[in-house]
């Protein structure tokens, strides 16, 4: 026995470490990739074409926060919609008379524009979107954030999804487009590109779905038998896309490149840090929920809890991978169980090219022209972005344990202004 | 319920992204799913019970005997036992994929009867190697939009071609390579399309160049149908994923090298590089049209056994490549086309070594590029410039033509292959073989202490005679190539007691030294057979004229 004994446990243990991350990797690239597997499924992810009858009616909730800034041009681009029955109701704090003052002032110009004020002592955007929700007079509830620029006609889009589909929620395509910005932008933009143009749809095959934080469209009098949202969870976009999907509601998901809602990525490396925490505390949140456990099939609850603990086995994943080569390097271990080591790292390496390709598609897609020292950045930026997913991973886990379910704001900690002088909050969240 | 937006099921979707063309080229039989298709599960299941039984009966008795089935089989045979990758040192002289499929392959016969692992009885384990690829050459041809008949054809030609049986009876990486590659082109072919039947076409394509290297010239044809098959918006996807898989599973095997520490040259151990540099260095057997030069005298022992495929598959070939501008058939055939055309490139090459087994590879391609051809034919005589309204007896012209064409190839191809199939099914060219065994089993008295050169196909019939595998009966040149065997040999020649002089042995004895030596110092005791193919035992003479 003696030192047999240890190295034959020793390989058993990487062995079965291996082969269990390899099927973790092989699974989320099998669902990562959905929307590509064959043409038919990539052409059914997008909007089918409005047949110019409209007949739902629009309240969107533009919930605004120190947002003075960027939050009139927001206002006007959506009054540009070519859908003829909506409302806009912009949802602003007691304690902010900046913002306050510009949502008054679109107000007046346009009777399209109502304001609602939020006078919780503790603000979050749950709470605000609550609080709107009474006054939507609209058959349909949309969420907007107030830096979004929304495509003109993607209301005409949604009420055409509805009323051809039956759907009780659509969920449009967001994305960000900064991917020149930074190391991190560049693969936070793909994240987002592989989540709305991909994932998401297969979540929506399944009836399970994660919604995202905007751009979501739910039927008002659904959301208001769920009860809106949870105001006490740092997810409750996610929350509610869970809520909804369990109890069997509709879900549509469509993605048409120049109908996103485009948006920009945090604009310092700390606030995708933090963002990132609170989007893993809010799904430690939901998956603690247990509404999930409604779905009726098991492999809908399979789905569920290993999209709900993703990004925590993806932290995981990203430490194990390297260590178990390394062990099956420098220790004296048989070929086979060497080899065994290696899976996760080709389905890795996989994933990797296909992010490559994504990246392609993606400048594609949206006109933007893709450098060679992007895919570089893309290559290299990987091990480390792996890292900062890590690290918001652990750090979530951490406060969750804590107790610590505030909302973690940008603006309170001196966040980075970008070029339109805004302080950039902490609400595009999406999982990736 | 949830789902995903059903847009393609409305007819406007926009026009700059047309999902899916529909539209299939005209005349062709739309090849829908051929699982569920009656007439094509028949035709391809008679004619697979054909070449089977043309394939299968008497496969032990002939073809002789070749010393590569039983390097294979006996490496095999090491896998089996656990003793590593070959009985000998593994040498990287090829990948050792092909060799552990056949060890899976004839592990239950070889488990149930351990005697039945010699060359002649595990012959019949490829018979389902045959089988998988002659209904892959079917599939493959429905999926390139060729015609029922046409299909049919193809599958006939690469199954019973008596130069496709001879061959594809013996146990050859590089019929198992032929599986594989079959099957990267029938999933890169694929109607659906898929992201990851792509992706497993990349993985066939690997797993059949690690089975046998040379089917690397084969990889860019397979690129081609991918490309022709996949779809627009979702191309980059799929060729990316295909060649990611490829190269990824290609990797492993330095991979392997590497975690052995073989994969750089260095003293006392063998290595990766070694054996590429050997094979890439073999002396070259000269420019194919070079009349009395070792690849000429290939060339005609393939052309000895059928010309039809040969040159009826080049001569297709050269059709559709003429008629690229034009034909669909042409079109849906490029990536056979394309092999074909590689690989006569290669073979071309003026000072290259072509091995026998080399044809091989080509057979599927030449049988479905000669099957297109004829289609291409067929299509001209009785469609080209077909006008609605065309006269009866015009019509009635074409198909006596066609039928003429049809009767003509018939009576040239049909004496010819009925000839060739008819040795490979009533013919023994094993008797001396089966002889020789008998004899080293029955008169030797201590097998177990008894030293024995013999040719590689006889290894594994000793072994189960007793004989000690590797020591006692030894690999013949393994005598002057392996230094781990020379080690046990101090005294040359002297310490053997017996060798087994089959042609082989004889030809190759000339650069090796100590196998020229045991034959020069050994009297027959038994021969069997005559001339050229007879097989001799020869006891080993020591000087003082008695044996050891």
């Amino acid at each position: 026995m003696g030192i047999w004994g240890d190295l034959l446990l020793t390989s058993v243990f990487i062995a079965v470490v291996s082969l269990a991350l390899f099927w973790m990797a092989a699974f989320t690239l099998w669902w990562q990739m959905h929307a590509w597997r064959t043409p038919e499924v990539l052409a059914s992810t997008r909007f089918s074409r409005p047949d110019g009858d409209d007949h739902v009616s629009f309240s969107l909730l533009l919930p605004a926060r120190h947002e003075q800034a960027v939050l009139d041009h927001t206002i006007q681009r959506l009054l540009e919609s070519t859908h003829t029955d909506f409302e806009i109701i912009v949802i602003v704090g007691h304690d902010d008379p900046e913002t306050t003052e510009v949502a008054e002032r679109a107000a007046a110009r346009d009777p399209r524009v109502r304001v609602v004020v939020d006078t919780h002592e503790k603000k979050n955007k749950p709470k605000a979107m609550n609080t709107a929700l009474p006054h939507c007079r609209g058959d349909v509830v949309g969420v907007f954030d107030a830096e979004d620029q929304v495509h003109p006609e993607l209301l005409a889009h949604v009420d055409h999804a509805f009323r051809t589909t039956g759907a009780d929620v659509v969920q449009g395509g967001v994305q960000l487009i900064n991917f020149h910005s930074s190391w991190y932008s560049l693969r936070n933009c793909l994240e987002y590109f592989f989540w709305f143009r991909s994932r998401l749809h297969l979540h929506a095959q399944k009836g399970f779905i994660p919604l995202g934080g905007n751009t979501v469209f739910v039927r008002t009098d659904v959301l208001r038998e769920a009860g809106g949202w949870d105001p006490d969870c740092l997810a409750e976009d996610c929350d509610l896309g869970v809520r909804l999907s369990s109890v069997g509601k509709k879900v549509v998901v469509a993605y048409d490149s120049d109908m996103v809602t485009r948006e920009e990525t945090p604009g310092s490396l700390m606030s995708l840090l933090k963002q990132r925490t609170r989007w893993n505390q809010g799904f430690l949140q939901v998956y603690r929920k247990k509404d999930w456990r409604q779905l009726p099939t098991f492999g809908q609850r399979l789905l569920a809890r290993y999209t709900l603990m993703t990004p925590f086995m993806q932290a995981f994943t990203g430490l194990v991978i390297p260590l178990n080569i390394a062990i099956a390097v420098f220790l004296d271990v048989p070929v086979g169980i060497a080899f065994i080591t290696f899976l996760p790292a080709v389905t890795a390496l996989v994933t990797f090219v296909f992010e490559i390709v994504g990246l392609h598609d993606f400048g594609r897609q949206y006109g933007l022209r893709v450098r060679f020292v992007h895919y570089l950045k893309l290559v290299v930026g990987g091990p480390f972005y792996q890292v900062l997913l890590a690290g918001a991973a652990v750090r979530a886990v951490w406060r969750e344990q804590r107790g610590r379910n505030d909302w973690e704001l940008t603006s309170h900690t001196g966040a980075h202004l970008d070029a339109t002088g805004v302080t950039r909050d902490l609400r595009e969240d999406v999982p990736a | 319920m949830t789902s995903t937006l059903p847009a393609v099921t409305t007819p406007e979707v926009p026009a700059h992204r047309r999902p899916v063309s529909t539209a299939r080229p005209t005349g062709r039989t739309a090849p829908s799913r051929l699982r569920s298709s009656r007439s094509d599960l028949l035709l391809c299941g008679v004619l697979l019970v054909a070449i089977l039984v043309v394939q299968g009966w008497n496969i032990a008795d002939y073809p002789t005997l070749s010393d590569d089935e039983g390097t294979y089989l006996a490496q095999a045979w090491a896998v089996q036992e656990g003793r590593g990758l070959a009985h000998y040192t593994y040498w990287y002289d090829h990948p050792p994929l092909g060799w552990i499929q056949i060890a899976v392959l004839t592990w239950i016969p070889s488990a149930l009867s351990p005697e039945s692992m010699t060359v002649g009885t595990m012959r019949a384990a490829m018979l389902v190697v045959s089988a998988v690829s002659a209904v892959l050459v079917y599939v493959l041809g429905r999926r390139l939009s060729l015609p029922r008949w046409a299909a049919g054809l193809g599958m006939v030609l690469f199954g019973l071609s008596p130069l496709s049986v001879v061959l594809q009876r013996e146990i050859f990486l590089d019929n198992l390579a032929v599986m594989w590659t079959l099957l990267a082109f029938a999933l890169a072919a694929s109607p659906s399309r898929h992201l990851w039947h792509h992706f497993g076409a990349g993985i066939a394509a690997a797993t059949a160049v690690l089975t046998k290297e040379t089917m690397l010239f084969v990889l860019p044809a397979v690129l081609v149908t991918m490309w022709r098959h996949s779809h627009r918006d979702t191309r980059k996807f799929a060729l990316t994923g295909a060649v990611t898989a490829c190269a990824l599973i290609g990797l492993s095997y330095p991979l392997f090298a590497l975690l052995k520490g073989e994969l750089l040259p260095g003293s006392g151990h063998v290595s990766l590089w070694d054996g590429i540099t050997y094979q890439m260095t073999r002396p070259g057997s000269g420019f194919i049209l070079d009349e009395g030069s070792g690849s000429w005298g290939v060339l005609q022992s393939w052309l000895y056994y059928d010309r039809v495929l040969i040159v009826g598959g080049l001569a297709g070939a050269l059709l559709l490549l003429v008629t690229w501008r034009w034909s669909v058939t042409a079109h849906a055939l490029a990536g056979p086309s394309a092999a074909v055309v590689v690989l006569a490139l290669v073979a071309l090459r003026p000072s290259g070594y072509l091995p026998a087994m080399y044809v091989i590879q080509a057979l599927p391609f030449l049988a479905l590029v000669l099957a297109g051809g004829t289609a291409s034919v067929a299509h001209a005589v009785l469609r080209r410039r077909r006008a609605a309204g065309e006269p009866r007896p015009v019509t009635a012209g074409r198909y006596a033509l066609a039928a003429v064409l049809a009767v003509a190839a018939g009576a040239y191809v049909v004496p010819r292959w009925y000839d060739g199939d008819r040795t490979a099914v009533t013919a023994d060219a094993n008797a001396p073989y089966q002889a020789a065994s008998k004899w080293l089993a029955e008169e030797v008295e201590d097998p177990a202490d008894t030293r024995v050169l013999v040719d590689d196909a006889l290894w594994l019939d000793l072994v189960h005679a007793g004989y000690e595998p590797g020591r006692g009966v030894i690999w013949f040149y393994k005598a002057d190539l392996d230094p781990a065997v020379t080690k046990t040999m101090p005294r040359g020649w002297k310490d053997l007691d017996y060798v087994v002089a089959s042609p082989t042995v004889r030809r190759d004895a000339v650069d090796l030294p100590n196998v020229k030596a045991a034959i020069e110092h050994s009297e027959p005791v038994a021969v069997f057979g005559s001339g050229e193919d007879r097989i001799e035992i020869r006891q080993i003479q020591t000087s003082a004229g008695g044996v050891r």
